[in-house]
């Protein structure tokens, strides 16, 4: 009953994706007249897309396991946290949740046409050709409401990875809010390439989608990183992953689209290789698509092997040749006129960001493709290790942060020295001292030493301007500040997702560098030192909980003789699994992490054997993360309030 | 229109020379991976530094001293001495599966690095094992 009701939404949502693409076009065809009227397809839409994913989620609740989806990825046993994320815990639930959300950016998208537009008419018949693929999985390779003759008295239960953690009920609906968000300034340069729309329109129009889209994207990755620092307990947060790369890639690509959408909108510029930037996201998003639901990738993303991973390659090809080759026959129709004045300006720094993000993206590409192509024709398989993706990033990086403190203070148009040097004086004194104080602490290695002093450029260049234009007004200096990130929320939002990467940058460099491993074993009543704490085994202990049984050690964390708490790395057991899970037990403090993974616990012995990990400084990536995730949607939430370029222009202070 | 073909044109020859630069330095940071069938038909050079070597853990062949642990893997045809360093996990046992990643002296493998293979294998309530391609029991 609850299969038939989901596979009628699919159904629904499939005939009216369709019904959806004919009339965009039909409208587009009649010069976007508003007498043809979208609103059936698109409420079928996202009716069909919500009944779809209300029947998973009924079935999953109501423990009915005649539908194979439930059967295998829920059991009676799993908590309710968890059987709600059981909807996008395995491949062809997460299909119903990507499709939902691609229904209602949709319906969004519609909600905001108004009057005659062409461009807005095929932008919604593109994104119906997106939803008829999504549909079409739904309905055949990864159909979620196929049932069994047989009906199981319990499901399987989803991967013990997936219900170990509360991230897990996050980090799949975050990430994909940004994935397909992607879709509507795809869709809307697509449409534009087809109109041949040569104004910046589409662009104006996608900003407060594409910020949406960003921002999820990035606190997607920031919590899909956490999730695997809390839970993976290999002692780390990101190991250059092909599914860790999919997720990144479209970030840097999204990173330099909206950067250099702001040169576009301001000055007119780089209108074409915004085109050719969103089309190149777009791709990458099904690309991760791809890699973590065809199991190319041996990973927890990669479920079994089906006909999905064939049907996302042909989407994928289909993506990146129909929108390259438009965008080689019409680029030219949506090409921008005016120059670049001078590569000193902020225009030139937003170009070289542009070139930097690029440039990182194809690295990052090459080495996540590279083993999949040479498998596909040798035969050999092989991994490209972490240190070459290190190898890569960490000056690319560097200068990518560097031209982030100097980009938000060069003037537009022209960059002249003496007020170039007036804004950058400041950044300059605070980042020698913090480079001074980070040496005197007695940081060594030369890139945490740079990534500190490139940190403190861009932040004290933050907080100079901050200051200055909150001086310039006549209210109180406070009252003014709280006020500050209003008054232009797209240039101050940006200003604050700047600050988050540089604490990220900072977090990033100081937990590669100064990352400690020591494997620890210890009999009941024993301590051990470890890196000036005392480790002390107190007991073992086992826990029956309602959907697993848990073994571990209880192990006392001290510090010069004050207890700072207990530790618990642990083992959890699933009824359906034969292999238990180790789960990591983290005690966060301001200096540093202290991290302890189950190595190996006797049963009947009492000697327990730890990885015990110190990390400084980790908290500081989860909130740079937020913060980014903030800047992002204070952008967002704020109106241009005029449009003449020399009003939004920072006054040469 | 010729502009945007000669700057695509010009934009594929970069990315080419980027490529090749690329993959020429990615050679020299490839872990490669073998199976023991492949390590003894095709012996990697003594000098050919690090690889990666999959397989179950033969049973009756596990010996743990205090530092190591020595025991066979194979692949169902050959089968390969393993002599790792470190203690193993938990999970580790025979005939589990383990990628291991260190060097091949010609006949020995030492590993100082071990990743115990998550398998796919669920119980049912009768205590039977099955894999999520065999069939479900009938209630």
């Amino acid at each position: 009953m609850i299969a038939l009701a989901g596979y009628t939404g699919v159904i629904i949502a499939l005939a009216s994706a369709v019904a959806l693409v004919v009339t965009g076009v039909r409208c587009y065809l009649a010069d976007g007249t508003p007498s043809v009227s979208m609103r059936l397809p698109i409420i079928g839409l996202v009716v069909g897309a919500v009944l779809a994913m209300g029947a998973l989620e009924l079935a999953l609740i109501t423990n009915d396991f005649s539908i194979e989806y439930v059967a295998r990825n829920h059991s009676r046993g799993t908590p309710l946290l968890f059987t709600v994320a059981g909807a996008w815990s395995a491949l062809a639930g997460s299909i119903v949740l990507w499709g939902l959300i691609l229904a209602g950016y949709t319906a969004w998208v519609w909600r905001r046409i108004t009057g005659r537009d062409t461009v807005g008419a095929a932008a919604l018949a593109i994104m119906g050709v997106v939803a008829i693929f999504f549909f079409g999985l739904m309905a055949t390779a990864a159909n979620p409401f196929h049932t069994l003759a047989q009906v199981p008295a319990d499901g399987l239960g989803s991967n013990p990875l997936l219900q170990n953690h509360i991230l897990m009920a996050f980090h799949p609906p975050v990430l994909y809010l940004g994935y397909v968000g992607m879709t509507v300034p795809f869709a809307f340069a697509i449409a534009a390439l087809i109109a041949g729309d040569g104004t910046t329109q589409w662009l104006e129009r996608t900003r407060r989608w594409t910020l949406v889209a960003w921002s999820f994207l990035s606190l997607g990755i920031v919590l899909g990183a956490w999730w695997s620092y809390e839970v993976l307990g290999w002692g780390g947060f990101w190991g250059w992953d092909p599914v860790e790369n999919a997720s990144f890639l479209p970030w840097l690509t999204a990173t330099a689209f909206i950067h250099s959408a702001v040169v576009q909108r301001r000055r007119g510029m780089l209108q074409a290789w915004n085109v050719a930037l969103i089309i190149g996201t777009f791709s990458l998003t099904i690309l991760g698509t791809f890699l973590t639901r065809s199991g190319v990738v041996a990973s927890v993303h990669s479920f079994t092997q089906s006909a999905v991973g064939p049907a996302l390659l042909a989407f994928l090809l289909i993506v990146v040749v129909g929108g390259f080759g438009l965008f080689a026959m019409r680029g030219h129709l949506v090409a921008s006129t005016p120059r670049l004045d001078s590569l000193a300006s902020r225009e030139g720094v937003f170009l070289l960001n542009n070139l930097l993000l690029t440039l990182f993206a194809f690295v990052v590409l090459v080495g996540t493709i590279y083993p999949m192509v040479l498998e596909a024709f040798t035969g050999d398989r092989v991994s490209v290790g972490a240190p070459w993706f290190d190898r890569s990033a960490i000056p690319i990086g560097l200068v990518l942060l560097l031209a982030m403190g100097v980009g938000p203070l060069a003037p537009y148009r022209i960059a002249r020295p003496s007020v170039l040097w007036r804004r950058v004086r400041f950044p300059l004194q605070v980042a020698a001292v913090a480079s001074a104080l980070a040496v005197v602490a007695g940081l060594r290695p030369i890139t945490v030493l740079i990534t500190v002093a490139l940190a403190a450029f861009v932040i004290a260049g933050i907080v100079r301007h901050a200051h200055e234009v909150v001086r310039a007004r006549p209210g109180g200096y406070l009252g003014e500040m709280a006020r500050l990130a209003g008054s232009d929320p797209g240039y101050w939002g940006g200003m604050i997702a700047h600050v988050g990467v540089a604490l990220v940058a900072v977090a990033v460099a100081f937990s590669g560098s100064f990352g400690v491993r020591q494997e620890i074993t210890l009999t009941v009543g024993q301590s051990a030192f470890f890196e000036g704490y005392t480790l002390t085994y107190l007991s073992p202990f086992l826990r029956e909980e309602p959907n697993r049984t848990v073994v571990g050690a209880t192990i006392e964390l001290s510090r010069g003789g004050r207890v700072l708490g207990t530790l618990e790395p642990r083992l959890n057991q699933y009824p359906n699994q034969v292999q238990a899970i180790p789960t990591p037990s983290v005690r966060t403090g301001l200096r540093e992490d202290v991290y302890l993974s189950l190595v190996r616990i006797e049963p009947g012995s009492a000697t327990v054997t730890v990885d015990a990990f110190r990390f400084p400084l980790m908290w500081l990536l989860w909130l740079g993360g937020l913060i980014v995730f903030a800047g992002g949607l204070r952008s967002y939430f704020g109106r241009r309030r005029t449009t003449a370029v020399a009003a939004l222009e920072p006054a040469d202070v | 229109m010729k502009r945007y073909r000669m700057f695509l044109i010009s934009m594929l020859g970069l990315l080419a020379i980027l490529v090749g630069f690329l993959i020429s330095n990615i050679r020299e940071n490839l872990v490669y991976y073998r199976t023991p069938t492949e390590v003894v038909d095709d012996p990697p050079a003594a000098d050919a530094g690090r690889f990666r070597l999959g397989g179950l853990v033969v049973a009756g062949t596990v010996v743990e001293s205090s530092t190591n642990v020595t025991f066979a893997v194979t692949d169902g045809t050959t089968t390969v001495e393993v002599d790792h360093v470190g203690t193993p996990q938990q999970l580790f046992g025979e005939g589990i599966g383990v990628v291991l990643e260190g060097t091949w002296d010609g006949s020995v493998f030492h590993s100082d690095s071990m990743i115990i293979k998550h398998d796919e294998q669920y119980r049912t309530e009768e205590g039977g094992v099955y894999t999520p391609d065999s069939r479900y029991p009938a209630p």
